[in-house]
């Protein structure tokens, strides 16, 4: 396969796919990287084999994930499953795994459509076996076709974790409880919000659909809970939450937790991309211009990696990006760009409607200074939040220097599972701004590569020496 | 703890040491949960028990040894013939031998 191609998306989910079919309708050389061995993202997972029953049980939403995957194959996109990015640089070089193999190559330019993640949120309990993702769960059912079996409790909050319950009460799922973290009465926020979401009436009769499943249900759905914990030692056996002055606990052999989604970052930190912070969802994302531009000439940002609007806005984004990227290859003048982005952005423009809404009503709200001491907050290294507190108490109130004394965020997860809580937790405990506070700073290679796999790997187009590959790794 | 909805063809793997045959066409990660093996290591840090969290290569819980390397059980689809290690009868395994 050549070492250089005009441009290089990572990521096939609707975002990755959308930018590469129109970038090779285009008639342009595109290659997809994507991790999974399958092409579908988080949404349509698994979408080219999924069973008749799948698709019925998931409905329309997934069903739209089969276009996008027969648009993608008949395009002519080059694609590879199972191919690991580990480093991006600005002028077009990327480093990725593959099958134990790495090798070094070139786009034109890049569109990192790496998506969102699930936001960590630790509490007391949440490495315990059996405790696991709700969307995690939702990926489990669409991949695998696995079902839980075992009592289990759903807590946090957002539309995915209703989502979530609302599939395993059709399935039949013992639910032991539902305990939404939202707050009873919905904040003072989101009233002006309403107005412009009821263009989308379609998007606000789902939601209500949902709710009405889950109160007709005999599923007991609590709301405004708070200090949630997972008990057990060896494996979670229950939970123990308060709501209002009430304890509450319940039995559990499963625990499904879920709140809400932030951009999954790392591949932007580790590039040096511009990062802006987001307050009323609190979470970081790359600077990006109306086409998804980096403040690099060479790198775009599409879907929920940018900023999470969900799967129809990463399609569209991906869209975009893929239109500007023929644009600056000459394909394309930039009347017809426009004239091709107008429909794009008119979709967009509906599709986010309803956002303020859904982003007011579940607007996160972590409280750092509820966490009991002894949580764990770095699974990797075994860090705690009281770890954490003392470290700040001695008056350290950097995130990056948190980590070098505290080890969280140095084991191979590379703080993707501890930086945003221990960001909160910084800035709550210190009284510095989360921007102050900081982001830990992400060095390549971006995942765990084995070294004997850099030392032989292929070095593509300009054939530069692995060792500068690995710049300051210290921190 | 889970239950698998459509059978799938089932492929031959050695798990710890075991000859076993795990469901096919899916991650290690999902093919060791339909069989009920939930714990995929002991964290090499607390010596505790772990299982996949995140299901989408992000959290490293899943992390285990696959044909002679550390991989993310989660990403990693399970093939006929696959030696798997989760090396969780042993205590304080180093897990990171051979990653960078
Ligand atoms: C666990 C989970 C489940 C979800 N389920 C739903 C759902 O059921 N319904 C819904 O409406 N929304 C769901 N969402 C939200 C949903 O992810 C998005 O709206 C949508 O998938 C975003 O599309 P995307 O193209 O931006 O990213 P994604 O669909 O997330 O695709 C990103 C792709 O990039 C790949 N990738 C990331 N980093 C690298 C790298 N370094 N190298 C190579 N490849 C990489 C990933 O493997 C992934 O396939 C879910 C989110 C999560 C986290
Ligand atoms: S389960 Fe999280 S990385 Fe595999």
């Amino acid at each position: 396969m050549s070492m250089q191609h005009d441009a290089v998306v990572i990521g096939a989910g609707p975002a990755g796919l959308a930018a590469a079919s129109r970038l090779a309708e285009l008639g342009l050389d595109v290659l997809t990287l994507d991790e999974q061995f399958r092409l579908g993202g988080q949404i349509y997972r698994h979408i080219e084999k999924a069973s008749d029953q799948q698709f019925r049980f998931l409905g329309d939403d997934y069903a739209r994930g089969q276009i996008l995957a027969a648009r993608f194959r008949k395009s002519g996109a080059k694609y590879e499953s199972s191919a690991t990015v580990w480093q991006i640089e600005p002028d077009g070089s990327i480093c990725y795994s593959r099958h134990g193999k790495s090798k070094r190559i070139k786009g034109s330019y890049i569109i990192a459509a790496t998506g969102a993640m699930e936001r960590p949120v630790p509490l007391p309990g949440w490495n315990l076996p059996g405790v696991i993702g709700a969307g995690a769960a939702n990926n489990l059912a669409k991949e695998a076709g696995l079902q839980p079996d075992v009592p289990l409790v759903i807590a946090g909050s957002g539309p995915l974790l209703l989502l979530e319950a609302t599939q395993l009460i059709k399935k039949g799922a013992k639910i032991e409880a539902i305990l939404d973290t939202t707050p009873q009465i919905p904040p003072l926020s989101a009233a002006p919000k309403i107005p412009p979401a009821l263009l989308r009436t379609d998007f606000l009769l789902k939601g209500v659909a949902m709710m009405q499943m889950i109160r007709r249900s005999s599923v007991p759905y609590l709301k405004g809970v708070t200090d949630i914990r997972c008990l057990g030692s060896e494996q979670v056996t229950g939970v123990e939450a308060r709501q209002g002055d009430r304890t509450l606990t319940f039995d559990a052999k499963m625990v499904l937790l879920h709140f809400g989604v932030i951009p999954n970052t790392h591949i932007f930190r580790q590039a040096g991309c511009r990062m802006a912070w987001k307050n009323d969802q609190r979470y970081w994302h790359p600077v990006c211009d109306n086409w998804g531009r980096t403040n690099f000439e060479r790198i775009f940002a599409a879907g929920d990696g940018a900023a999470v609007y969900g799967a129809l806005a990463a399609e569209y984004k991906g869209e975009l990006a893929a239109l500007e990227t023929a644009r600056c290859l000459g394909i394309l003048p930039e009347y017809e760009r426009d004239a091709l982005a107008a429909p794009l952005r008119a979709a967009l423009k509906k599709d986010m409607y309803p956002r303020p809404l859904i982003d007011a009503l579940f607007s996160p709200h972590f409280d750092a200074t509820a966490l009991p001491d002894e949580t764990v907050l770095c699974r990797c290294e075994h860090v705690t939040v009281g770890d954490i507190r003392k470290v700040v108490a001695e008056g350290v109130h950097e995130v990056n220097e948190v980590k070098i004394i505290t080890r969280s965020g140095m084991g191979p997860c590379q703080g993707r599972m501890c930086g945003p809580a221990l960001a909160e937790i910084v800035a709550s405990e210190s009284g510095v701004s989360i921007q102050k506070a900081g982001l830990l700073n992400i060095r390549p290679p971006l995942k765990p590569i084995p070294l004997d796999e850099v030392a032989t790997m292929d070095l593509g187009p300009d054939g530069s020496g692995p060792a500068n590959l690995f710049k300051n790794q210290s921190k | 703890m889970f239950k698998q909805q459509h059978p799938t063809k089932a492929v031959s793997v050695l798990l710890d040491g075991r000859p076993s045959s795990l469901p096919g066409g899916m991650s290690v990660a999902a093919a060791l949960l339909a069989t009920g093996e939930i714990v995929s290591r002991l964290s090499p840090s607390s010596g505790k028990p772990c299982s996949p969290h995140c299901l989408m290569g992000i959290c490293y819980e899943c992390l285990m040894e696959i044909d002679g390397y550390q991989r993310q059980a989660c990403m990693t689809e399970v093939q006929e013939g696959m030696v798997i290690n989760r090396n969780i009868l042993k205590n304080k395994e180093d897990q990171h031998e051979h990653a960078a």
